[in-house]
């Protein structure tokens, strides 16, 4: 069977390229770690059956959003931090925290305190589960509102970029 | 997934590999003749009859230069980003079909390497990726003027992908399936680019654009940026940007032909060859183009694309889609 | 593909673990830049879990959730990086503990 094999291959890579999100001090390779995720993850998208997702995960996220970070941060070249893991009362409070957070997902999800009423093995999926057709239908019907709202709120943050990145406020 | 399956698909794929890399030094002799020729020089004619083997020679001598990594570059991003175009390019041609389906030994065999129900959306997110080998090797230079080429053609391929991700959606409202096989079957009797002619010509202004092509080729605009993103790269690397270029040329012209041109689509003679012959003629294209207009100043580009190219591509698509919805 | 042969609990856990490396960045991370980078890794943990849910109960709403969460994540993000640029051009620092008074 191909799809345990290919979903370790997808989650082991996710989660190294997430350390190295977070542990590298150049925030280019920093940002090109977070593009290992996405893709990771786009795979993971794939596996479950959502190629529609998958393949805007890549195009919009990847595609898009990251070349916009990559863009920033090589226009502002930014110094690489001072050592990321110099003892700090902060930041040993910020990886107690961190800690504890996980600890409560891992409780939810091995006890499956949070699971009620979902099915304790996936369904035989309708046909069409995940193609982008089905996405359309239910987006512009049961989920219409939402959308157009989100397209107002998108035209709100293209205004709002561009006043912050003009140069004079008048 | 049996064995017939196996073979054909290592087939095609090998077929497309061997056609690209075989293809692209015969599209850079085609260009430089080409070019030659429209500015009354004769191009190259040394090597080889008619000058035929003259990239081949070129390409022999990159093989054989002194690979450099500059100091202070990052190596690692160095290395990989030249890789990164040529991927994404051949990636995309994976999805574009080249002939109709034929029949070998009792098996019917899509004449593309696979059709997937998302090709469209595909082709898009693999070309929106190219952009990271130019960015990237830009940036790992450590250099002045790559770095600029790169934050140049990063901007740039971010604006022009809207409208052409929105040229091709006018299509794809009028056929409603996003496999690129059943776009072409749509079009056996009247080929798009009649309906969709302002579609076509934005898509095809935009895919020049995002192959940084003359005359919007701002990332490497050596009057001004020596030679932009691939200033400190040499030997076998400079090749694959090279390489990438031309696979790219291939793609946006392939999904031109697929999405406008009837793809394998033709009278007389096997769809095959009427898939190339469009491809040569859109190849021509792009190289009229460069012997022909000027490189464009980097504000108009930018202007060119965001206040023309996108308000055109929407306005299209709103009266495709009142079209169709109107007649549905 | 009709069959998940992967447990439900088995994504859960890999957008468990994302999420928590997310929020260690969002602690310890002081650039902006970076703490940006893993919200939005931290989001994607989210979308993980939504479309592994929606897989389970054959249901495509969480697909569209997650949808939605992208396109806030664009506007945050075009956003955030405008906020960015603005501030780097005023206080040439990209580190959040420098950027901590009300008046320029």
């Amino acid at each position: 069977m191909l799809e345990p094999v290919l979903f370790a291959l997808f989650s082991v890579s996710a989660v190294v390229f997430a350390f190295n999100v977070v542990f590298r001090r150049n925030a280019v390779h920093c940002a090109l770690h977070l593009v290992g995720v996405l893709l990771s993850l786009s795979g993971m998208f794939v596996l479950l059956n959502a190629q529609f997702i998958a393949a805007i995960q890549i195009l919009i996220y990847a595609g898009a959003i990251m070349v916009l970070f990559l863009f920033v941060v090589m226009l502002l070249n930014v110094k690489g931090e001072a050592p990321l893991l110099t003892p700090g009362a902060w930041k040993g409070f910020g990886f107690f925290f961190a800690l504890i957070v996980f600890v409560e997902l891992l409780y939810i999800v091995l006890s499956q305190g949070g699971t009620e009423g979902t099915p304790a093995a996936a369904v035989p999926l309708p046909p069409g589960f995940g193609s982008p057709a089905e996405i359309g239908r239910i987006l512009y019907s049961t989920w219409l509102f939402p959308f157009e709202v989100t397209s107002i709120l998108l035209l709100i943050a293209v205004i709002g970029a561009v006043v912050l990145a003009k140069r004079k406020f008048a | 997934m049996d064995a017939t399956f196996l073979i054909a698909s290592a087939v095609k794929v090998l077929v497309v590999l061997g056609f690209v890399l075989l293809g692209v030094p015969l599209i850079v002799w085609m260009e430089r003749k080409v070019i030659g020729h429209m500015q009354d020089r004769i191009g190259p004619q040394r090597v080889g009859p008619f000058g035929l083997l003259q990239t081949i020679a070129d390409g022999i001598k990159l093989f054989f230069k002194e690979d450099i990594v500059p100091d202070g570059a990052d190596r690692v991003v160095f290395i990989i980003a030249p890789a990164l175009p040529v991927i994404t390019a051949f990636l995309a041609l994976a999805v574009i079909p080249f002939g109709d389906t034929v029949r070998v030994a009792g098996h019917d065999i899509p004449l593309q390497i696979t059709d997937v129900n998302i090709a469209v959306l595909w082709i898009l997110g693999t070309t929106s990726m190219g952009v990271y080998g130019i960015v990237l090797g830009g940036w790992a230079s450590n250099s002045k003027y790559p770095l600029l080429g790169g934050l140049r053609s990063s901007a740039q391929m971010i604006s022009y992908e809207l409208a052409q991700g929105i040229s091709l959606v006018s299509v794809i409202v009028m056929t409603g399936t996003l496999s690129l096989a059943s776009i072409v079957r749509q079009q056996e009797h009247l080929w798009f680019i009649v309906p969709q002619f302002f579609a076509f010509v934005i898509y095809i202004l935009c895919g020049i654009a995002e192959t940084n092509r003359a005359p919007f080729d701002l990332a490497e605009a050596e009057t001004e940026l020596v030679a932009g993103f691939h200033t400190e790269f040499s030997s076998m690397k400079f090749a694959l940007y090279f390489l990438a270029e031309y696979a790219n040329m291939m793609v946006v012209s392939g999904i031109a032909i697929s999405v406008f041109f009837g793809g394998w689509h033709g009278p007389f003679l096997p769809p095959v060859v009427w898939f190339l012959i469009k491809l040569s003629l859109f190849l021509f294209f792009y190289v009229w183009l460069r012997a022909t207009f000027p490189r464009l100043r980097y504000d108009q580009l930018m202007a060119f694309g965001w206040k023309v190219l996108l308000p055109a591509s929407l306005l299209n698509l709103t009266v495709t889609a009142l079209v169709v919805g109107l007649t549905a | 593909m009709q069959t998940l042969s992967v447990p439900l609990e088995a994504y859960q856990l890999v957008a468990a673990l994302l999420f928590t490396i997310g929020l260690i960045g969002v602690l310890v991370r002081r650039s902006a830049l970076i703490i940006f980078m893993s919200i939005e890794l931290m989001l994607n943990a989210v979308n993980l879990s939504f479309v592994a849910f929606s897989r389970q109960h054959g249901q495509m709403d969480g697909q569209i959730f997650v949808f939605f969460v992208m396109s806030v994540a664009a506007a945050e993000v075009a956003v955030g990086l405008a906020i960015l640029v603005a501030i780097f051009r005023n206080r040439e620092t990209a580190n959040v503990d420098e950027v901590h008074l009300l008046k320029g």
